[in-house]
């Protein structure tokens, strides 16, 4: 009986695997993981373009948030699973570029994952608290340099975590890691937190995390590390402060499945995102929370997280914050 | 514009049908989520997120904060029922409430949790509408060192939640901080006790570690001895809440309000120790001491009011600073942002009649709470009539269900098993779970908040004396030992045969 049970099992599965190859893709449901909890930034992006996606890709798309680890423990999962298209994932800065530069107990590398698209970049700002009497860079530098000045972050291999180092890194800090001290704090809203209150000097992050501190005057924008200015943050931009360098100093989200994703699968998601972002009500509600939407093609996402990777991983090694063990 | 006027503002956004229905319609959504163990109010939020994009903002906003709301109070249904907690936030309810519902008093113990939820919620709400500015500026005095000293006292708890031997309480909180541990050091970034499981390094999932320590061991304990229960009545018993058992608890459920009020107030600490503050509390001032966790009413009320207190308390640093104290308000923060809305000092000028208008329906949400909690304990109080041998596989089935479902990954249900199998090991040697349960929460947030303050001062140890709040907290801290001390003692001089 059992193992009539187990032929009649494997015969099913044998149905499925073949009627799988020839069908078009995709057949039934895709699964998205989220690799951040509920209510973050990739969590919020990601729920709000499965709708005009589900739309495009004409079968649902089940959202799973796997948590743990600075997004490590979700992006394990789609690492390994099966090339089939069928388990995405939402990479973003954190998990995919910053971390993979930083970290060698890392589980995965960049070559584990196949991006099939960015759409989403958000714009850096460094603040400070009002009540620091700090009005600008050059007088956070000068405050570095007489000591005691720190700065927060959702963790170590954060975005924040290197954005703090690099910024007073390209304003000529030397050895900006004990010049400055690094308090990582459990999550991005913690890390905002902890400037406002004053357990840390200063926060780089993206636009979106101050936006509302900065609207109500809670803390005080010195920098925004993109060349153009960005809407309600009133202070220099990267190419008013001769910094060019800075512009790689964003975040961003996007797709991508495990290293064999095949090409056909790639260039349809390609096709899928161009329609998604299309949607006039996803670009509203993004660009409301400060997102910039830009949809690349899969090669373009693969060139930009390969040069941000590159960049970032030199100035880790340049500054010795590699992680071993 | 006065107050008057605002609140007047405030009344002609909200009185509209939708307003209300959606408040009304996000309390039955959380009470059903919460009910579902493994969903917890945390995912219920999440999943109701994305239907307020297309609602006006304060209906959006309203029907969010219903699910949170009922989300809190559905996870003490499962809890007095199958001992399982729906949401972090009810463990503490499972102390007394199984223990009731075992004697045939689930009705009795629901109907406790619901008054207590509801009274704890009002004094949530206003403490939220009077004293918002106040104790938000209060919240933001707390930094790292502050964080320490009262996680500190917190830590007293476990003497409260120990039972009959501190001895075994501290064994059982020694092993919960050991397995807090695992996973990535804060401020490292380096892998601790994973044993180059990617799996372990997120730690290991507090949801799977609860669920397995007080469900599954009631479950092997069931295929131990399958007739242990025949013979005892379990039904949700004729015993109904009087007001007389409201009065005698009333004391419990408004020092755990404010309790509530208080930790919800502070970013970063969530509603599950403060339950499990109000609940030693409850029992330390108690004549009935020694009923505690075997059945005490007031245990249940003290759990309910403490986890319930916090879920207005926690809007006060959202609204007033736009800083969430935990994972669902930062659920809520997005839905305002989604809507151009951005919480903090401005908002109560610029925004002043959708803050008026919230509150109007916060004060309603108490009301709609209690009626629809007392439909959902009348649907759900068949469930205590079901008999064990059918319930008990149901369970086990709910259990694993959910704890999957919480982050998708079967390393989870692994660990429930684990742990429930740790459980049923305690549960044989009568070593308590609780003190196991608030040292993997605080253990953490001890340690990083010290090592916090240690990266702060440059490794000098006076930053965690320095200030009032600090030396309150140390004074409260060594009040309290010298107290457990002495009772301990003064125990042992009474049992000892003469």
């Amino acid at each position: 009986m059992k193992m009539k049970l187990l032929g009649a099992l494997g015969t099913m599965a044998l149905a499925l695997t073949a009627s799988t190859a020839y069908a078009e893709y995709p057949e039934r449901p895709i699964n998205m993981v989220i690799p951040y909890g509920a209510g973050g930034a990739t969590d919020i992006s990601a729920r709000t373009i499965a709708e005009p996606l589900g739309t495009a890709v004409g079968k649902p798309l089940v959202m799973s948030n796997v948590t743990g680890a600075g997004g490590a423990t979700g992006s394990v999962v789609v690492q390994n699973a099966k090339p089939d298209g069928y388990t995405m994932l939402f990479a973003r800065v954190g998990s995919h570029s910053v971390s993979p530069a930083m970290k060698d107990t890392l589980p995965y590398t960049l070559d584990d994952f196949r991006f099939v698209t960015v759409y989403e970049i958000n714009p850096v700002a460094c603040a400070v608290s009002p009540s620091s009497g700090i009005n600008s860079m050059d007088e956070l530098i000068a405050k570095v340099n007489e000591g005691g000045v720190s700065y927060s972050s959702s963790g170590v291999g954060s975005l924040l975590h290197l954005a703090g180092a690099m910024v007073l890194n390209e304003y000529g800090v030397e050895d900006p890691l004990t010049a400055a001290t690094h308090i990582p704090q459990k999550g991005g809203g913690e890390a905002a937190t902890a400037v406002l209150n004053g357990t840390a000097t200063f926060i780089c992050t993206n636009t979106s995390a101050l936006a509302s501190f900065v609207a109500n005057g809670q803390l005080k924008p010195i920098l925004v590390t993109t060349a153009e200015p960005v809407a309600g943050f009133d202070a220099p931009t990267s190419a008013d402060e001769g910094k060019p360098a800075l512009e790689k100093l964003v975040g961003w989200t996007g797709i991508a499945g495990p290293a064999d994703l095949p090409d056909d699968v790639a260039a349809k998601w390609g096709e899928w995102m161009g329609q998604a972002a299309g949607d006039q009500n996803f670009v509203d509600q993004m660009t409301k929370r400060g997102s910039v939407i830009n949809v690349m093609t899969p090669e373009d996402a693969n060139t930009f997280i390969q040069e941000q990777y590159e960049s970032f991983r030199a100035l880790v090694d340049e500054l010795g914050m590699r992680i071993k063990g | 514009m006065s107050m008057i006027d605002s609140l007047l503002a405030g009344l002609s956004l909200v009185s509209n049908v939708y307003a209300f229905l959606a408040l009304f319609g996000g309390i039955i959504i959380g009470v059903i989520g919460g009910a579902i163990p493994g969903m917890s109010a945390t995912m219920a939020v999440a999943l109701t997120l994305p239907f307020t994009f297309a609602l006006q903002p304060i209906t959006g906003i309203l029907l969010l904060l219903g699910v949170y709301k009922g989300g809190i109070f559905g996870g003490s249904i499962p809890a007095i029922l199958i001992k399982t907690p729906g949401t972090p936030a009810s463990s503490a309810t499972i102390l007394d409430g199984y223990p009731l519902a075992e004697k045939g008093e689930a009705g009795r113990a629901l109907g406790m949790a619901l008054w207590a939820s509801c009274t704890a919620d009002l004094i949530s709400n206003l403490a939220l509408i009077l004293f918002a500015g106040w104790l938000a500026s209060f919240a933001l005095s707390f930094g790292p060192p502050e964080f320490f000293a009262l996680i500190l006292f917190s830590l007293t708890i476990i003497a409260g939640v120990s039972g009959d031997s501190l001895l075994r309480g501290a064994l059982s909180a020694l092993m919960g901080l050991l397995l807090a541990t695992i996973g990535l050091d804060l401020v490292y970034g380096t892998n601790r006790f994973t044993f180059g499981s990617p799996n372990m390094m997120g730690g290991l999932n507090f949801i799977a570690v609860l669920i397995g320590l007080f469900a599954i061991p009631e479950i092997i304990a069931m295929v131990w001895n399958p007739t242990a229960h025949i013979g005892k009545t379990r039904k949700l018993g004729k015993n109904w809440v009087t007001f007389e058992d409201y009065k005698n608890s009333f004391k419990s459920i408004v020092r755990g309000s404010f309790i509530g009020v208080f930790l919800g107030s502070i970013p970063g600490i969530g509603a599950a120790p403060s339950a499990f503050l109000s609940y030693s509390e409850a029992r330390r001032k108690s004549p009935n001491k020694k009923n505690f966790g075997k059945g005490e009413i007031e245990g249940v009320a003290a759990a309910e009011a403490g986890n319930n207190g916090v879920a207005g308390a926690t809007l006060i640093p959202l609204l007033a600073l736009g800083v969430p104290g935990d994972v669902i308000t930062a659920i809520i923060l997005g839905a305002f942002m989604i809507h151009g809305l951005q919480p903090g000092p401005m908002m109560f000028v610029l925004n002043v009649d959708i803050i008026y208008g919230l509150f109007i329906g916060l004060i309603v949400s108490s009301i709609f709470l209690f009626l629809v909690g007392s439909v959902a304990i009348r649907g759900f109080k068949y469930v205590a009539d079901v008999p064990k041998r059918i319930l008990i596989p149901g369970v086990l089935v709910l259990c694993i269900f959910g704890v999957f479902a919480v982050n998708n990954n079967i390393f989870d249900v692994g660990v429930m098993f684990a742990m429930g199998w740790l459980g049923y090991f305690m549960m044989r040697n009568s070593i308590p779970a609780a003190p196991f349960l608030i040292a993997f929460i605080l253990g953490p947030l001890l340690e990083d908040n010290f090592r916090q303050s240690m990266l702060m001062s440059g490794t000098d140890f006076t930053i965690l004396f320095r200030g009032p709040i600090t030396w309150f907290f140390w004074a409260a801290t060594i009040i309290t030992i010298i107290a457990i001390v002495r009772s301990t003692i003064a125990g042992r001089v009474k049992t000892t045969p003469q």
